[in-house]
């Protein structure tokens, strides 16, 4: 490859004469031959050190998860309670907002809505994907 | 009375003369007035059909003022080598407006700063996760080298040959900065004609990729879904640019200007510390850039450089060009996908050409034809990102061998 990079330093062809078949079929598989190796290096280059990463990546979590499962499960119960206390808050929240949007909305039709009750959407209605995943996809997809 | 009726008519006449006007209806004036009709018709595609509009509209625009007759906004004659070298005191000098912006083309600092802008506003992680998508990259700039071929047999120079070639790289700062370096001036093709090729068929990449992408695939490889990719790390994004900027560079060092700006760029952004640069490269500095490159590239579009039989011929080869490079990405995807046992549809090998983001939107958008629930589009942004690195690389090859 030095070879070759010493060869190109020295402008093999001249600009301003015409090319001949020899010079054109040369200049291409160069062309191609140099565009190639490159870019293998670096598709090389980012197997190796994507390896590496993820055995990082395998070795952080494994550590992580050891220690994490020592403290008995006495500790883990209030946390949880914690968790899901707030949890019904942000539902409480939720629920409130969204009644008053229906509200608003009736007010300006005229009309009185009653909200029975509120769903989580379940994934799969979508492929798998969430609305804002939806939302995202249609986005970067749109006809142009 | 008589005197001043003499001074009067005298006058006007002198008005007359110097106006475009009487340039317009002398001889050669109808070039003007097709190249003038030429810039509405792009002004119309910028601003109507919205075809790639930031670009083309400066562009068209420069076109009218440039072939205004008698404007003097820019003088070709002052780009001429004397002695080997363009004479920058006698265009600063002598030079109208369009001229002084042109120094930006000329001394090849708008191109690597329009890089700087799209690489803090790329994300490499779909090329980083899945490194293969390299090599659809490289297959696709055989659409450069094999219009080189063409272009070499109907009898084009060396500097000509190279300047049309890279208009297969569809990527407008790299044909730019390639033909403002091959052409020196005297020749009978110009950065103008090569940009405005290469614009025009940027803005066609939704008309003339699908049915190429159609034609070399079958219906079960366009239903390929492929896997999901896995989630890049934050020192991957951050080791990729450096690594990027000295393997390209020390292999191709013609290729540096680019590819380091580029790759700059994308470490500011990705360094997640450098908020204010990133801003004004992306956005401020990108924006003033754009505004100068495609004036003064529309300046060049003079009637004497267009109208003319080589500009037909480079016409037919850009598009040559496209359609080579989308179908060696193509081939190449089908080989991959026999390689991997159908892991990978070929359809995104045709988004390795560059013209990010279009050539991966259209990737999505055949795949979707054949399968709605197929979404294709992060797996061709991988080989689209990869293109920009691979048409560098093919650039500075091209400058490296061409002297």
């Amino acid at each position: 490859m030095n070879m070759t990079v010493m060869m190109l330093a020295e402008k093999v062809l001249k600009g301003t004469e015409k090319l001949s078949g020899v010079e054109i079929a040369s200049m291409t598989i160069i062309g191609l031959g140099i565009v190639f190796s490159g870019l293998l290096i670096l598709v090389a280059f980012l197997y190796l050190s994507g390896g590496i990463f993820k055995k990082a990546d395998a070795a952080k979590k494994k550590s992580a998860s050891a220690p994490a499962a020592a403290p008995a499960p006495v500790k883990a119960a209030p946390a949880k309670q914690a968790a899901s206390a707030t949890a019904a808050e942000d539902d409480e929240e939720v629920i409130a907002v969204i009644s008053a949007a229906i509200a608003a909305m009736g007010e300006a039709d005229g009309k009185q809505y009653r909200l029975h009750s509120v769903k989580p959407v379940t994934r799969g209605g979508g492929n798998g994907r969430s609305a804002w995943a939806q939302a995202g996809i249609h986005d970067a997809t749109r006809p142009f | 009375m008589g005197g001043v009726l003499d001074f009067i008519s005298n006058t006007l006449g002198g008005l007359w003369n110097d106006s475009g006007l009487n340039a317009l209806f002398s001889a050669g004036g109808w070039k003007n007035l097709v190249m003038i009709l030429v810039s509405f018709i792009f002004m119309y595609l910028a601003i109507a059909k919205e075809f790639e509009p930031l670009l083309l509209l400066p562009i068209s625009f420069g076109m009218l003022l440039t072939n205004l007759p008698m404007a003097g906004l820019y003088h070709p004659e002052l780009w001429v080598l004397v002695d080997g070298h363009v004479d920058y005191g006698t265009v600063l000098r002598d030079g109208g407006l369009l001229d002084v912006l042109y120094l930006g083309v000329k001394l090849q600092l708008y191109p690597p700063l329009i890089f700087l802008g799209i690489g803090c506003m790329t994300d490499f992680s779909p090329l980083i996760a899945n490194p293969k998508s390299f090599l659809l990259g490289a297959a696709a700039q055989g659409g450069i080298f094999f219009t080189f071929v063409c272009a070499g047999l109907l009898g084009f120079t060396a500097a000509e040959a190279g300047s049309i070639a890279i208009i297969g790289g569809a990527d407008g700062p790299t044909a730019i900065y390639v033909s403002t370096r091959l052409l020196t001036g005297g020749g009978s093709i110009t950065t103008g004609n090569i940009a405005l090729a290469a614009y025009t068929y940027m803005a066609l990449v939704p008309i003339i990729q699908p049915p190429i992408m159609r034609a070399l695939t079958t219906k079960k490889e366009r239903s390929v879904k492929m896997e999901q990719l896995r989630t890049v790390s934050k020192t991957e994004k951050i080791i990729f640019p450096i690594a990027v900027t000295l393997i390209v560079s020390l292999l191709v060092p013609s290729a540096a200007p680019l590819v380091g700006m580029l790759m700059f760029g994308n470490l500011l952004k990705e360094s997640g510390v450098a908020a204010r640069l990133i801003d004004t490269a992306q956005n401020a500095l990108m924006n003033i850039i754009t505004i100068f490159l495609g004036i003064s590239v529309g300046a060049t579009t003079q009637a004497e450089q267009i109208i003319n039989l080589k500009f037909g011929g480079v016409m037919l080869l850009g598009v040559i060009a496209f359609s080579l490079g989308t179908a060696c990405g193509i081939i190449f995807g089908k080989i991959m996908y026999i390689v991997t046992k159908g892991k990978v549809n070929p359809l995104i090998g045709s988004a390795g050409v560059s013209a990010v983001p279009m050539a991966a939107r259209i990737s999505q958008k055949v795949g979707a034809e054949t399968d709605p629930t197929n979404f294709l589009l992060m797996h061709a942004m991988g080989p689209n990102v990869a293109g920009v690195i691979g048409s560098a690389v093919a650039a500075g090859v091209l400058l490296s061998v061409i002297g």
